[in-house]
């Protein structure tokens, strides 16, 4: 079990390890300026997706930069499918990516 | 809304406030496996690609556990780890990580 425990924890620090040299230093007062599009719906409190699936879109102040660009990478890709993400990613060079997250990762206030 | 409503929304509220109770607690208690990633309470990612959970929408967190779960989304450790997961796991797990505090609103 402790083994397995270990492994477990091991798996995700070497994917870290792997992808920490892909992403670009991030600037979070250049990311402010690459919100606004993000705030029509992440803006908004409680805002909802709409057809075919229903459910509020998530918070992003406080999260982990490298999820952010993980997530936007993906979704650029198209391995992460969401047709509303996947345009917006679709037009994001790596530097934006690491600037949007850093703005958000960087937690309270506006 | 008459008196006999009023009673009959008490009755039912009397009801399922403990049911949430337990929701909390099964969630709480399986989502001690997710803390090995993600932290205690889900507020503390070992690693920056990890996300944090803590206080992200109830519904969110449900509607990512089931893309995970149905193979729509894909990850190599979140994929196995939601594989297993029923309806109801997956939303007391869900209930537990939105009710702490962590993540916040920003625009």
């Amino acid at each position: 079990m402790k083994l397995f425990r270990l492994t477990i924890t091991c798996i995700p620090l070497a994917f870290a390890a792997l992808s920490a040299a892909a992403w670009a230093d991030g600037d979070a007062a250049a990311g402010r300026q690459k919100t606004w599009t993000c705030e029509g719906c992440h803006g908004i409190a409680d805002y909802r997706t709409a057809y075919p699936e229903v459910y509020p879109v998530p918070k992003l102040g406080g999260q982990s930069a490298g999820y952010i660009i993980k997530a936007l990478q993906d979704y650029k890709s198209g391995s992460r499918k969401n047709t509303t993400m996947g345009a917006i990613a679709a037009k994001l060079s790596e530097q934006d990516m690491a600037d949007i997250a850093a703005y958000y990762a960087a937690g309270a206030g506006n | 809304m008459n008196k006999q409503s009023v009673i009959v929304a008490l009755l039912m509220s009397a009801i399922a406030a403990p049911v949430f109770a337990d929701d909390y607690a099964a969630g709480k208690e399986k989502a001690a496996t997710c803390a090995a990633c993600h932290g205690p309470e889900g507020n503390k990612p070992i690693t920056p690609d990890v996300p944090r959970l803590a206080g992200q929408y109830y519904e969110y967190l449900v509607h990512s556990l089931k893309a995970y779960r149905s193979g729509v989304r894909e990850n190599a450790m979140m994929t196995p780890m939601a594989k297993p997961l029923t309806d109801k796991e997956i939303k007391d797990v869900a209930w537990y990580f939105s009710k702490q505090t962590g993540l916040i609103h920003k625009y």
